[in-house]
């Protein structure tokens, strides 16, 4: 077997930068993905949210869409996470799709 | 009405509430307030393993084989850590199971007490959710919880850590309150104008298709799909390919069923992908070991992929169809969809693909032969449970599964050890059957220990050893890949039947393919626990083989030049 596995997810030659906010209340499960699943991050926020318990986690990857989209994914089937937003460097603003 | 009650009697009480009827587990400090109350619940069977990884891999393999949620118990320190191979197993494989340790004292949490680890830490990656208890009067929920998450959606383990004082805590207890959930979210989302889209999609590419196949996983024995990918296959004629895991999803001797794809799949199996240009892959994620190098898997395919995890669409392959719900009500959903059709030239084309090979074996002591008398003993009714290495991929290659879900092993994590103790808990989910544990020797040896267990609790395993002498898989890459350097491979065993004599288990010895059919009938037939050896051939491999990260259009199918062996 050869090498290092590459980077889940793979990012493209020229990545454009992607914001993903999450709202959750699990903070130790979210750092956890972020590690294990090799996600390329170049910035991280937390914020209290306003709401008691809940945490706004935001962090800034470079990657294209395809990708920040299967990363948002990974975070929005873990049980804690009330919402994922994919915030594209256009300004653009989804919703991750279920 | 309400009464005061300890931590452990509410965890004890929340168990039997929820319906749990067997726990594979192992006493020590930190889990003692438990098993003090666990006496008075006696509908809580307790099967006392013999290492804590045999308790979680018996859970899992419970879980597996009834569908329901299995429980193993471990006290804190080194018997949570003992559980992690388990969870990681039934994580991989997506196995509802429910762990519960023991934890040192709250006010000595992170004072690194006796036995104290972080098994909350340990166990993020490897778990769907886990739960520090850090006041009683949360653990009724947190169990009644626990299971749900376990079982809803993708299934998997959840692990709860009960610190020794909550266990003694007493409080009032009433009935539980329903708990605010952080989430329930499901993953399959309703009759959304996406899934229709999707099946019509779907449904289109079919019809238009002239090499299609189907792929089918776990995911379809998860959801009890077998009724409707059989009759999506028989409507459109396509031909069916089974995952490890999807192995026993659809019947074996089935006209449209191919085999195993991947790096041990049939080359057949593995042509037919490469050259389909429609894949309707039914609750698989498309593991490395199905796709072998992704660049070059399936290059003229379109592919449809259904799942239950929407973070499985794309996340391996492209893919052109995308449809995010259970196998079961997707599939139903797609056979109304897809008109009738006939696939007999491709199904034609891909059988002139099929090879024969001519291998010798010591005493004509071949894996087919070896699994065609358990077939045969057991009269094509039981449930196989196998470790991993070289007999791993015999079984799935050769044994002739008629009946679903009755095909269990470690797939995703590959973690050896797992059929002995997982046979266990699939006994007590189906105590009227019959079940094998196949086992290489090297696997065996990993848990041979919960012998003992099988004999202490009544569990009829038989137990099927594959000796060759040799780590032998590992051994098969050092002869392909490692200048046949047979580096730690070779593998000393105990006397087989001896050891199995000191447990007071039956135990038999095969060296001749003559030997076989009538010492095999004498094992199945054994009221109790039985071990047969099989002494076979020591450096037989496993045909074909795609390299590591190789393509599935190169398999090699003989031993390499230059590297002897069969």
């Amino acid at each position: 077997m050869s090498g290092v596995a590459p980077p889940f997810p793979s990012p493209s030659p020229s990545p454009a930068a992607h914001t993903v906010a999450v709202l959750l209340v699990t903070l130790n499960r979210a750092f956890g993905v972020l590690r294990r699943r090799n996600v390329p991050i170049e910035g991280l926020a937390l914020h209290p949210s306003g709401t008691a318990g809940e945490s706004r986690l935001t962090f800034v990857l470079k990657a294209d869409a395809v990708t920040a989209d299967r990363v948002a994914q990974q975070f929005h089937k873990m049980i804690g996470v009330r919402s994922v937003m994919v915030l594209a460097n256009d300004d653009s603003t989804t919703e991750a799709k279920r | 009405m309400s009464e005061m009650l300890s931590g452990a009697e509410i965890l004890c009480r929340a168990l039997v509430d929820a319906g749990v009827e067997v726990i594979f587990g192992y006493p020590g400090g930190a889990i003692m307030p438990f098993y003090h109350a666990l006496p008075d619940h006696p509908r809580l069977r307790h099967i006392l393993v013999r290492h804590e990884q045999a308790a979680a891999h018996a859970a899992d393999g419970y879980a597996r084989a009834s569908g329901r949620v299995g429980v193993c118990v471990a006290t804190s320190g080194p018997g949570a850590t003992n559980l992690v191979t388990g969870l990681a197993a039934a994580h991989m494989d997506n196995s509802p199971v429910v762990a519960i340790t023991g934890q040192v004292s709250r006010p000595m949490i992170g004072r690194d007490a006796f036995q104290e680890t972080d098994i909350i830490g340990i166990t993020l990656p490897i778990t769907k959710q886990n739960y520090l208890v850090q006041d009683v009067t949360e653990l009724a929920e947190v169990v009644a919880e626990a299971m749900a998450v376990a079982l809803e959606g993708r299934p998997g383990p959840v692990l709860i850590d009960v610190p020794k004082d909550v266990q003694n805590q007493k409080i009032e207890y009433g009935a539980p309150r329903a708990r605010a959930r952080g989430q329930s979210r499901p993953l399959t989302p309703g009759a959304s104008g996406g899934l229709e889209d999707g099946v019509r999609k779907a449904a289109r590419l079919i019809a238009g298709a002239e090499r299609p196949l189907l792929m089918v996983g776990h995911g379809v024995i998860l959801a009890q799909a077998y009724a409707e990918v059989r009759a999506l296959a028989e409507k459109t004629g396509i031909p069916v390919i089974t995952t490890l895991l999807g192995i026993s999803a659809f019947p074996d001797g089935h006209p449209l069923h191919l085999g195993m794809p991947g790096m041990h799949g049939e080359v057949h199996v593995n042509r037919a992908i490469q050259n389909a240009d429609v894949i309707i892959g039914i609750g698989l994620r498309f593991d490395d070991r199905v796709t072998g190098n992704t660049a070059s898997f399936a290059p003229q395919a379109r592919i449809v992929h259904i799942d239950l995890d929407r973070a499985e669409i794309g996340k391996n392959v492209p893919v052109a169809v995308g449809i995010v719900g259970d196998a079961r009500d997707i599939t139903r959903r797609l056979v109304a969809a897809v008109e009738p059709r006939r696939c007999e030239r491709w199904v034609e084309h891909i059988h002139g693909f099929v090879r024969t090979r001519a291998e010798s074996y010591r005493g004509d002591l071949s894996p087919e032969a070896i699994l065609a008398s358990i077939y045969e003993a057991s009269h094509g009714d039981c449930t196989i449970v196998t470790d991993v290495g070289q007999h791993q991929m015999w079984v799935a290659k050769l044994y002739p599964y008629q009946r679903p879900n009755t095909h269990i092993t470690s797939g995703g994590l590959g973690a050896m050890g797992f059929a002995v103790p997982a046979a266990m808990g699939v006994h007590l989910a189906r105590p009227n059957g019959t079940v094998w544990a196949i086992s290489g020797d090297g696997g065996f040896q990993m848990n041979m220990a919960e012998m003992a267990t099988m004999v202490q609790e009544g569990l009829p395993v038989k137990m099927a050893v594959f000796n060759n002498g040799y780590l032998g898989m590992v051994r098969q890459w050092q002869q392909f890949f490692h200048e046949k350097r047979y580096s730690c491979t070779p593998i000393w065993s105990p006397d087989y039947v001896k050891l199995a004599e000191a447990y007071s288990i039956p135990g038999y010895r095969v060296k001749e393919a003559s030997e076989l059919a009538e010492v095999v009938a004498r094992a199945n037939a054994q009221p109790g626990p039985a071990l047969v050896e099989f002494m076979i051939e020591q450096e037989a491999n496993v045909y074909p083989m795609i390299p590591p990260g190789g393509s599935l259009s190169e398999p090699i199918e003989a031993a390499p030049a230059g590297a002897a062996g069969d």
